[in-house]
């Protein structure tokens, strides 16, 4: 009889059955909507947190926007490079704070050249404090590999730090995204903006170098090494992307190194027999003029890199150097 | 309203938990899986790494007066650029498969200081290809290394070995540090399986005369900037104060042989150049010329067998002929051995 009673379903009993179904489904799908990520990971970045570089160039002064300067020593050679455009009072104000973004791309030794020469760093650093009365200088870049072996192989952490600065190694929350207005590539891309973000000027230190994607490496390819993420998948389209980085940073001066230059096999190199001694330093408010100056020691002309005159479509600068009549000198 | 009998509803309930821990299961797979997912491939996280291998013990092949200051780092395709930046696409292009890249220093001085790369390329041909074209100009070679492929300059050494190319670099010029290179060189030769030939045929097809010396090298892709001229090796030759290239590529067959080299033929013509007349009946119809303002360059293509020759850029039509002679003579005589 119980039996009987078990198999039967009555009205009521159906009822609860069913309710008790609906709130089973309901449940689950209410949980499922909770923990439903509509957006997925983000390939981007928040678009409100974006940054923009402060433009950090000087005014123009006529004849006075590049300089050339002959000689083995680079102590010498920066030295008057920069007298010769007004001193680094021109440039740094006392009480001013500046960023130096030296090429610290590779772990190694500077007898290779693939990075900006240590004593160029430091006697530059010098130079912003005791003839330009800067209150901090920094001395920054984002290497992707390992930065502390990079500072520390290349000699410019040691070189930087006794002369005064304040070397910073890329971290994870010194990066910000940034976008190149009218920029193809430059998108909510994360760019080493800590350093950068309180600085009254910029200085960029870079040696000119053969590179196998971009035919050469100097002032405006330096900039590279602000870029975070995942820069490489930018090498595709190596042009642009270095004329983008040339618009988008506005450069107090850059100091392009030329002593020694890397002529095969770069952008790392490896042997000194790479390299070939060309004894010039250029230091320029024009980046776009300094590279075109530059790459005729890599025994190339300005139409043989395409970023060149991309960048100056884009209004970095000028190919056309002769017309800032560079002051050209020899140091003894 | 009656329901099943008690056997069947048994079996229901059966059939019910079976169904409910097929679920449960699906929903634990899905939820481990997700745990592990590759923030890398959205651009937010870390890349994947090397794939989990036992790497080769770079220490061993180290002088006993060399300890490690660094441990073994290793890259494939997709982080190369880590290490070597723009130089990457040269080896992603020629086949490259891994690095493993370490840093010594000597126990007596610390400021001597070497980092050994192994380069994994798959096979030799790829590479002899990046050690090929990376050449330094003007160095020492090494005769006495028991290699074909090696050359060191004042603070470094190169060589091939099998599917590896390696790169000692020293961080300073120093006798001590290179000896402590050659050794470390030699130990790699005599106790890393070379997993691949150790020697290229190609290579003993050029003629030897007035070769300029480690000036072989082979282009996977791109040859002589043509699409078409693929696995090319070229030489250069000095004659008087004239350099010019010699070049070959074998094929599948003597029909794709021809075939290239009439497409590269065109593509010359194509791109300014002009048929000229030969003097030699067998380079009838495959000499073209370039005229420019100052100077004029002679090119010759053409298929012997399978291979297709040829000179590239020579500044004299004479000297262009008596090149591609040479090297039809050197492949028919190779064919008839």
């Amino acid at each position: 009889m119980a039996e009987k009673d078990e198999t039967k379903l009555c009205r009521r009993k159906f009822l609860a059955r069913a309710g008790k179904a609906g709130i089973s489904i309901a449940a689950a799908a209410g949980l499922s909507r909770l923990l439903y990520d509509a957006t997925g990971p983000k390939t981007g970045v928040d678009t409100e947190s974006l940054v923009t570089l402060q433009n950090f160039s000087v005014p123009y002064k006529a004849g006075q926007t590049m300089s050339v300067v002959k000689g083995a020593d680079r102590v010498e050679t920066v030295r008057k490079a920069i007298e010769l455009l007004g001193g680094i009072e021109r440039f740094v104000k006392p009480g001013e704070t500046v960023a130096i973004k030296p090429n610290v791309a590779f772990a190694s030794p500077p007898i290779l050249g693939a990075t900006a020469h240590p004593e160029l760093v430091a006697e530059v650093v010098r130079l912003c404090y005791s003839r330009g009365k800067a209150k901090k200088v920094y001395v920054a870049d984002n290497p992707i590999y390992d930065p502390a072996s990079c500072f520390m192989l290349s000699g410019i952490g040691k070189a930087a730090s006794e002369a005064g600065a304040k070397v910073v190694l890329p971290k994870t929350h010194f990066f910000k995204p940034t976008t190149l207005a009218g920029g193809k590539l430059i998108k909510n891309w994360p760019i080493f903006y800590e350093p950068l973000k309180n600085i009254d000027k910029l200085i960029g230190i870079a040696p000119i170098k053969d590179h196998h994607r971009a035919g050469a490496s100097m002032s405006m390819k330096n900039w590279y090494g602000l870029l975070g993420g995942r820069r490489n998948i930018f090498h595709q389209d190596i042009n642009t992307i270095i004329a983008e980085l040339a618009t988008m940073v506005k450069p107090t001066l850059v100091i392009l190194d030329g002593t020694e230059v890397m002529m095969t096999n770069g952008p790392t190199g490896g042997s000194v027999s790479d390299l070939r001694r060309a004894n010039t330093l250029i230091a320029s408010c024009d980046q776009v003029a300094a590279d075109s100056f530059g790459c005729a020691f890599l025994d190339l002309k300005p139409s043989d890199l395409p970023y060149l005159a991309k960048a100056e479509k884009a209004g970095a600068g000028t190919t056309d150097y002769d017309s800032l009549k560079p002051i050209v000198t020899t140091v003894s | 309203m009656s329901l099943m009998p008690g056997r069947a509803r048994r079996l229901e309930s059966a059939i019910s938990i079976c169904l409910l821990a097929v679920l449960i299961l699906i929903g634990l797979v899905v939820f481990v899986k997700q745990s592990y997912v590759d923030m890398g491939r959205f651009g937010i996280g870390p890349p994947t790494g090397p794939e989990l291998e036992i790497p080769p013990d770079l220490a061993s092949f180290v002088p006993a007066g060399v300890e490690a200051i660094s441990e073994t780092e290793i890259y494939d395709s997709e982080n190369l650029y880590e290490k070597i930046n723009g130089r990457a696409a040269l080896y992603t292009d020629s086949g490259f498969k891994k690095l493993f890249a370490q840093r010594f220093v000597s126990k007596d001085d610390k400021n001597l200081i070497m980092e050994l790369y192994l380069y994994d390329m798959g096979n030799v041909r790829g590479a002899f290809s990046v050690y090929g074209v990376q050449r330094r100009a003007d160095v020492n070679a090494l005769p006495a290394f028991p290699v074909s492929y090696a050359y060191r300059t004042s603070n470094a050494l190169y060589l091939v070995h099998g599917k590896y190319y390696i790169e000692l670099v020293g961080f300073s010029e120093s006798a001590e540090l290179l000896g402590a290179m050659i050794e470390t060189a030699q130990k790699i030769q005599a106790n890393l399986a070379a997993d691949s030939d150790t020697e290229i045929a190609e290579l003993s097809l050029f003629p030897t005369e007035n070769i300029v010396q480690g000036s072989v090298k082979l282009h996977l892709t791109n040859g002589l900037a043509f699409e078409g001229l693929t696995d090319t090796f070229t030489a250069r030759y000095k004659v008087g104060d004239q350099i010019v290239t010699a070049f070959l590529s074998r094929r599948a067959s003597a029909e794709e042989a021809r075939n290239v080299a009439e497409s590269y033929c065109k593509f010359l013509i194509d791109n300014g150049g002009a048929a000229k007349p030969a003097t030699d009946k067998i380079l009838e119809g495959n000499i073209i010329g370039f005229h420019y303002e100052t100077y004029d360059t002679f090119e010759i293509v053409l298929s012997i067998g399978a291979f297709v020759i040829g000179v590239h850029e020579a500044q004299s039509q004479e000297l262009a002929e008596k090149l591609a002679l040479r090297l039809v003579n050197k492949l028919s005589k190779a064919a008839n051995q």
